[in-house]
């Protein structure tokens, strides 16, 4: 289909909450599509969302099977998703963040260790997956623009975090 | 433009860094790069600014007596062309963290067998913690290491240092997530 140029901040539709999709039409399919070649086009990153590209309808791809460190875990490989949804989390974990659409910047995020999701796939059939570690952390990036909310605003702590807490 | 790298320290209370940014703004300032921290009990500023109006520091030096006369020190630094861009470092990023009974050189030893071997710190931080009588000292090292140097070589001179300075080393890869 076609890469899409992926949208930087401070573009609005980064900042949209995005609208569920009850036609699953071609152009469903398309958008899917679009956002698998625009992943895989970014030097295979792991994963994009619809307003990434400028479509404000919630739909996601991740694929963290093809990243250095995704591919040593437990993964579901490409997972294309419309209206996700988490339905259970579990733990806690911090990771350090980048996205594409706000360069340069990294910030340390906490997300959840296990999480279930629920989902359309890409042909329009309901699936549950229970997903973990880095995939797990990928989706609930991903997530997250769906309702536009970018890693900035769930950085948990600076650099300096380990040493501040400690003070009494 | 001309940028400067703007150093500001003193004893910490709430206000320094509106009192600060007021004379920034004031003198129409950019603001780029910035980073201010407690240390110790030191309210330290360290920020990068440019204005175009202004190309040298005597042009604004004075606008900021007011700063040192409320006792904060302030240092100006007039950058070199392009010192203000970050230079392009390739590789992996590390996380090395070095804690034991406080003694001389530990940031030293540890910093020295970096540097011999060209790898750049990019962070740092210290911290001395525990009891009054049994100091721990704790250093959080972030370092980018090129393409062939693996966490495990890292391992290996940490190794050696461990058993000199008597401090437990610990390194492992700070894996960014890009996503």
């Amino acid at each position: 289909m076609a890469v899409k140029e992926v949208l930087l901040y401070p573009d609005p539709r980064l900042k949209e909450v995005c609208a569920p999709i009850d036609n699953f039409d071609d152009s469903v399919s398309e958008l899917l599509q679009d956002l698998v070649d625009t992943m895989i086009d970014a030097g295979h990153s792991v994963g994009v969302a619809a307003p990434q590209i400028g479509d404000i309808r919630r739909a996601v791809v991740v694929d963290v099977s093809h990243s250095k460190l995704g591919k040593k875990q437990k993964n579901h490989g490409l997972l294309q998703m419309v209206n996700p949804e988490i339905i259970e989390k579990k733990g806690d974990q911090v990771v350090r963040e980048g996205c594409m659409s706000v360069p340069d910047y990294t910030g340390n995020v906490n997300r959840a260790e296990q999480i279930v999701i629920q989902f359309l796939d890409q042909n329009g059939d309901l699936q549950v997956k229970r997903a973990e570690g880095f995939e797990a952390i990928a989706i609930q990036h991903e997530l997250d623009h769906l309702d536009g909310y970018l890693f900035l605003d769930r950085v948990s702590s600076l650099k300096t975090d380990l040493f501040r807490r400690k003070q009494k | 433009m001309q940028h400067f790298a703007l150093t500001i320290i003193g004893r910490d209370r709430p206000g320094i860094v509106s009192q600060v940014t007021e004379i920034l703004y004031q003198l129409g300032f950019n603001i780029a790069d910035s980073s201010c921290s407690i240390l110790g009990g030191q309210f330290s500023m360290i920020l990068i600014i440019s204005n175009p109006k202004i190309s040298s520091k005597e042009d604004f030096a004075d606008a900021f007596s007011p700063l040192e006369e409320s006792n904060l020190s302030v240092f100006i630094r007039t950058l070199k062309p392009g010192g203000e861009k970050r230079p392009e470092l390739e590789g992996d990023l590390c996380m090395i963290s070095v804690y034991g009974a406080d003694k001389p050189g530990i940031v030293y030893q540890v910093a020295k067998v970096l540097g011999e071997r060209q790898i750049n710190i990019t962070d740092l931080n210290t911290k001395l913690i525990g009891a009054d009588k049994r100091p721990v000292y704790v250093m959080m090292i972030e370092a980018m290491l090129p393409e062939g140097i693996e966490i495990e070589t890292v391992e290996e001179w940490m190794a050696e240092l461990k058993k000199e300075l008597q401090v437990d080393i610990s390194v492992r890869s700070l894996v960014t997530m890009e996503l």
